[in-house]
């Protein structure tokens, strides 16, 4: 039955979505709170115990608000435009490997990703990619001065920060020597995670994590790489006249991002699912592959409330002058590595 | 039968957002059409089993056709709505040059015996690498020096004659 391609992808891509969809909301609450505690005051604590039922809160009242378009907007896009950043997000989830099994002869074999592709990273970096057209559509529909400007540096930045993210991206995909994820994370089981394998090559890997996980910041939009809706410039970036639940599913495609990069992150640099120590079956990668997304996930949120923004200029400068010469470095040594046969 | 099903709504879609791009009133929207038009023939790619090439074209096609949406919104001068036109114009001369080319590619295309289905293996992203760093090596580097050549042009364009002005 789970042989079908299509029956699995229902069996596994339910519980994903859901999973991502109630994550992306405990996210908005949990989120608060934490920044409430970084600044010694409350935060939502109100709705339920310890203020956790405040999303349904939210989303009650986001989809009771009126729907506003502007008149002077491009009515089409402007409705189209908020449909495609979640379905981007999840869409590009599907290639995470969640878990693995370990068959009698103790052959390890990452799987619980929607879909087994043999180009899964090329495809994650394709939706990625895409993610640039419904933000700046947002923002150019919009007509607003506000919108546009934030829609601009939004493909300023999204194409600047693809380059370093798609190279560093291929670190994992030069050691494991395969584009599917799957292949990944079998190869870090079998030696050592890429950014923590304690051979020469794992300063390669340390070093691509840390730029990988930078740039992802970046194209997620998350401080300090949030220009595109630097509220202080900007209000709300293209989302300024977006109102009720339309603002809703841009705010939560937003955090959904986070999670899919955190994800993605722990599978390419920190082994996904494969167990620092202790038994390796599917239940064991499921809470290791949780666990690693969700210290990322806390730490995006960590340097969102501890780090102020970068100027826009600042951003261009550190991508083109820094993070991109690295990158292209990062992706000669790992090659030499490979051929000098130190990985 | 499916897979030609499968193609065939992939093809007409296609087809009907390319005629979409040249009919559309409003620059903006032609632009969108044709980041659909290179969406869907990742699609044809992927369903002919070249997975990895369809992966390239979105990424590269992405950043390039975002590109060209700015230049177009930059090109046309001061706007003050979200309708920028895009009118059409010359459509007898259009009409003739379309027809000069469908002629000569349907004659050939009806011409070639295309033999049996012979069910070839996917080309995989290791076969397109060895090719490109095996026996094209020559014409890859030549491209990459084209690159570099038109990026410096790019920068000298670019380049204030005075670097202390204006700063």
């Amino acid at each position: 039955m789970l042989d079908n391609p299509i029956v699995w992808a229902f069996a596994i891509g339910g519980p994903l979505i859901t999973f991502l969809m109630g994550g992306g909301a405990v996210a908005t609450w949990w989120e608060r709170r934490f920044a409430g505690k970084m600044q010694t005051r409350f935060g939502p604590n109100r709705v339920g115990p310890q203020g956790i039922l405040q999303p349904v809160a939210d989303a009650f009242k986001m989809m009771q608000k009126e729907d506003i378009v502007p008149r002077a907007a491009d009515r089409t896009l402007f409705n189209l435009a908020p449909i495609f950043p979640p379905f981007l997000v999840i869409a590009s989830a599907a290639v995470i490997p969640f878990a693995a099994t370990v068959d009698a002869t103790g052959k390890y074999d990452p799987t619980g990703a929607v879909a087994e592709l043999d180009i899964g990273i090329l495809w994650v970096l394709s939706m990625a990619g895409l993610m640039v057209f419904p933000i700046w559509v947002a923002g150019w529909s919009a007509n607003n001065k506000y919108t546009l400007l934030s829609g601009m540096r939004m493909v300023a930045q999204g194409i600047s920060y693809e380059i370093p993210m798609v190279l560093c991206a291929l670190i994992p995909v030069i050691y494991a020597g395969s584009l599917s994820l799957s292949d990944i994370v079998a190869y870090q089981h079998e030696h050592g995670w890429i950014a923590l394998s304690l051979s020469p090559s794992m300063f390669v890997g340390a070093a691509a994590m840390l730029l990988f996980f930078l740039t992802s910041l970046a194209e997620a939009n998350r401080i300090p790489f949030d220009i595109p809706e630097a509220e202080s410039e900007l209000i709300a970036g293209v989302m300024v006249e977006y109102t009720g639940i339309k603002f809703g599913i841009f705010m939560l495609a937003e955090y959904l991002h986070t999670i899919v990069a955190a994800a993605l992150t722990s599978a390419l640099f920190l082994g996904g699912p494969s167990p620092l120590f202790g038994p390796a079956g599917p239940i064991a990668g499921l809470i290791w592959m949780l666990g690693k997304t969700l210290v990322l996930f806390v730490l995006i949120y960590w340097l969102r409330w501890s780090l102020y923004r970068f100027r826009s200029d600042q951003l261009m400068d550190l991508c083109w002058k820094v993070l991109v010469p690295m990158s292209l470095l990062l992706v000669m040594l790992a090659a030499l590595m490979v051929a000098g046969g130190f990985a | 039968m499916s897979p030609l099903i499968g193609f065939g709504l992939v093809a007409g879609f296609l087809l009907a957002s390319a005629v979409m791009v040249v009919r559309s009133d409003n620059l903006v929207h032609s632009v969108l059409w044709l980041s659909v038009v290179l969406v869907l023939t990742a699609v044809v790619f992927i369903l002919l089993g070249a997975t990895f090439l369809g992966g390239i074209q979105i990424i590269l096609y992405t950043g390039g056709v975002i590109t060209l949406m700015l230049f177009g919104i930059m090109l046309t001068g001061k706007q003050d709505t979200v309708e920028i036109p895009n009118p059409s114009e010359g459509h007898l001369a259009g009409a003739g040059a379309a027809l000069a080319f469908l002629v000569p590619t349907l004659s050939a295309i009806w011409a070639t015996d295309f033999g049996p289905d012979k069910g070839l293996p996917p080309v995989t992203a290791k076969h397109i690498g060895t090719a490109v760093l095996g026996p094209h090596l020559v014409a890859f580097e030549a491209l990459s020096v084209l690159l570099l050549a038109a990026m410096i042009g790019a920068i000298v364009l670019a380049r204030r004659s005075d670097p202390g002005e204006g700063r």
